[in-house]
């Protein structure tokens, strides 16, 4: 089967165009859930560059995120600067974490590297919580009201499209090849010449950026943060999940992924009070069991489609 | 739906919402986010119950406005942002009438944002953390008192029996820290010596290195400010750890009949903060306790109480508003005295009515209760910013029992 540009480049045009118009007819509720699926587009993406490429599982993917949420929060609530600078700050932040936690750990392999994530999200929610003068504490940080979420959707939007256009670039150069060597053996990598360090800490900080961003957003969009709902565990995993659905290392896999699985735990949430979490779970079991490598990797498989997608 | 239906309904809608009375209209619809799972399950599932047999009752009444009363219900999972996504979806997918809190300070902290963004008036019966209604928020009624005096009997009583150090402890989110904090200072006021004080996170379940620092600082009062589940968790580990001090007090947990079934004997001489007790004499308080324990087959705590009065009392502001409309039932409800189960309450800021926590051990069973040793605080609903009542001290007391020792309980009444 062929995807023809001809095809394809027009399709998306009007989704686009869709997702542009959405919030003069949504409802506040249509907007946020929108805005929702946009967040979790950027991050199951981002997730998708370090672990979906080069193989390195990161468990504590959340630590960007939650990292960028307070550093939005705190220069919109204590040094009054403007959301989308703050969100901007939150990216950098993220990245310059990245950067700090990376040098060493990358060095890992295999479950170690998946450990240390683990660990640094823990790490950096407990010092939230202690630093209360900064961040509040326990307690969280309360930023003043302001309806923005129309703007912050569009923001939101934007990074969702640019997250996937980066793994679209990415897959497509030299510089993703090189990254899917090292999934498939670092060891050939090293030996083919690849500086397999680098490449790494290069994927690793592209996929800090839009977590960091993302959360700073979402710290704005909520007006209230307090460590838990922004360093939760829940969050990385969900990441996973969205990517494991959809189809890791291609480039629609998240988009689909996680369209699909916020779509899916909102119905059975509304439905369901008591049980959603219970059918959840059997969701993830069955992808994993019926369909290891994703949506898409069936559909790559079975129809022969292009690595690019 | 069929086409015919959707056209039929859509043609009721529109003359409903026309020249009609009131009563042909569809009914009030309610909307809440409450914690069903996750950290907050329990206590959630009590209030969530305390709204359902509030809204029965007030259609067996005949509804409110001569409409019947719908709750829509959401599950939050006890997490603050997806109580601000339910929220949005209540109020602007839902449509629905009014809204009600959802469990626990930091998930109403979430969702005020929301309710505030709508003008939505949200009577908020479980959020006892003065700072959010300090916010400049306009729309939202405080029903129980304040977090900071949850512990205040257990201290306060302490100081009476001579102890002499206190350990306090608390689950680190917004409520839990004002408890812990409010009883810090009291202790220090009653002449306590604190020698420890410790947060944990929120869903701690191994509480062995806390344990193992409180025991080396030895003291003779442990005030734990927590919620249900660590409740359990540290009172269980405290007993496998050895960990006795004279006096151990929880502020949220102790007060479920769930808490006593779950830990049996280890639940003795435990003391818990409760904001009502089904023994206390306001009106319709019996009946209220009967029926809720026929209804779903367990007692009630003050979470269903405080559900059941809040509830009570958003309707009855309101009837007296005549209107849903947001900016009337705000000024019924500040003008409005209203005595429910939970207790009389009042929306005068400045003016103090019986509404508090006292301190009773539900943890005991319930043959060794004794009816009528409560001490009611007086508070009630009140608008931003509250101001403490002048009077408030002096008549403050949260009591504190011990089960076995009834002698105790005659020392400290008032």
């Amino acid at each position: 089967m062929r995807l023809s540009p001809a095809v394809v480049l027009p399709a998306l045009a009007v989704v686009l165009a869709a997702l542009v118009l959405y919030p003069f007819v949504g409802t506040g509720y249509g907007v946020r859930a929108m805005l929702q699926i946009f967040m979790w587009i950027a991050l199951a993406g981002s997730w998708n560059l370090i672990s979906g490429l080069t193989g390195y599982v990161s468990f504590g993917h959340v630590a960007f995120f939650g990292a960028g949420a307070y550093t939005g929060a705190i220069l919109v609530a204590s040094a009054g600067w403007s959301w989308p600078v703050a969100a901007l700050a939150g990216g950098i932040a993220a990245a310059l974490l990245a950067l700090f936690i990376g040098y060493p750990c990358l060095r890992l392999k295999g479950p170690y590297f998946a450990i240390a994530m683990l660990g640094l999200n823990e790490v950096l929610r407990a010092l939230v919580s202690y630093f209360e003068g900064l961040t509040g504490g326990g307690n969280g940080l309360s930023l003043p009201t302001l309806d923005a979420t129309r703007a912050i959707y569009y923001v939101m939007g934007v990074l969702a499209v640019a997250v996937t256009a980066m793994t679209y670039a990415i897959i497509t150069s030299r510089f993703g090849l090189r990254l899917m060597t090292i999934r498939e053996d670092e060891i050939a990598a090293e030996a083919m010449g690849i500086d397999t360090f680098h490449h790494k800490l290069a994927a690793f900080l592209l996929s800090a950026v839009g977590p960091g961003i993302a959360g700073a957003l979402t710290a704005r969009d909520q007006g209230y943060i307090e460590p838990l709902s922004v360093f939760p565990l829940a969050i990385t995993v969900t990441m996973i999940v969205m990517v494991l659905f959809g189809g890791k290392g291609t480039v629609w896999g998240p988009v689909l992924g996680a369209a699909a699985l916020f779509v899916i735990q909102e119905i059975v949430w509304a439905r369901y009070p008591y049980v959603h979490p219970l059918l959840f779970g059997a969701i993830i079991v069955a992808v994993v069991l019926l369909m290891p490598r994703g949506v898409l990797g069936l559909l790559q498989l079975k129809y022969r489609l292009p690595r690019t997608i | 739906m069929t086409l015919k239906g959707t056209i039929a309904l859509t043609l009721v809608a529109a003359l409903a919402g026309g020249s009609l009375p009131a009563a042909a209209q569809g009914p009030i619809r309610i909307g809440a986010s409450l914690s069903l799972t996750g950290t907050y399950a329990k206590l959630g599932k009590n209030q969530h119950e305390g709204y359902q047999l509030c809204i029965k009752e007030l259609n067996a009444k005949g509804g409110l406005l001569g409409r019947k009363l719908d709750l829509v219900m959401y599950d939050d999972q006890s997490l603050p942002p997806t109580a601000v996504r339910l929220y949005e979806k209540l109020i602007t997918e839902d449509k629905v009438d009014a809204v009600m809190g959802p469990y626990s300070s930091p998930v109403s902290e979430a969702a005020a944002n929301v309710t505030e963004k709508y003008k939505k008036v949200m009577v908020a019966p479980l959020a006892a953390t003065t700072s959010i209604f300090k916010k400049g928020r306009k729309y939202m009624f405080m029903v129980i008192s304040p977090a900071e005096g949850y512990l205040e009997g257990l201290v306060d009583m302490a100081a009476k029996r001579g102890l002499k150090t206190v350990a306090v402890v608390n689950e680190d989110t917004l409520f839990s820290k004002a408890a812990a904090s409010g009883a810090v200072e009291l202790a220090k006021k009653k002449g306590l010596q604190v020698v420890f004080t410790e947060a944990y996170p929120k869903g701690n379940t191994d509480f062995s290195a806390l344990l193992t620092k409180l025991r080396a600082a030895n003291p003779d009062v442990v005030a734990a400010a927590t919620y249900f589940d660590d409740a359990v968790a540290l009172t269980r580990q405290m007993k496998e750890l050895n960990v006795n001090p004279k006096m151990y007090g929880v502020t949220v947990g102790g007060d479920l009949p769930e808490f006593y079934d779950t830990l049996k004997q280890n639940a003795e001489y435990i003391y818990g903060a409760t904001q009502w007790e089904h023994t206390l004499p306001y009106p319709g308080n019996q009946e209220f306790f009967d029926t809720y324990k026929k209804e779903f087959a367990h007692e009630p705590s003050y979470h269903s109480a405080a559900g059941y009065a809040g509830c009570l009392i958003y309707a009855e502001g309101v009837r007296r508003a005549g209107s849903l409309d947001a900016d009337k039932v705000r000024e019924a409800l500040l003008k409005l005295e209203l005595k429910t189960a939970l207790s009389p309450s009042s929306g005068r800021a400045r003016r103090r009515s019986p509404c508090g926590p006292t301190t009773s051990p539900r943890a005991r069973r319930a043959s060794r209760r004794r009816p009528g040793t409560h001490d009611r605080t007086r508070r009630g609903p009140r608008r931003p910013p509250p101001m403490p009542p002048p009077d408030q001290t002096a008549g403050l007391r949260r009591q504190s029992r011990r089960s076995k020792i009834p002698a105790m309980s005659e020392t400290t009444e008032p």
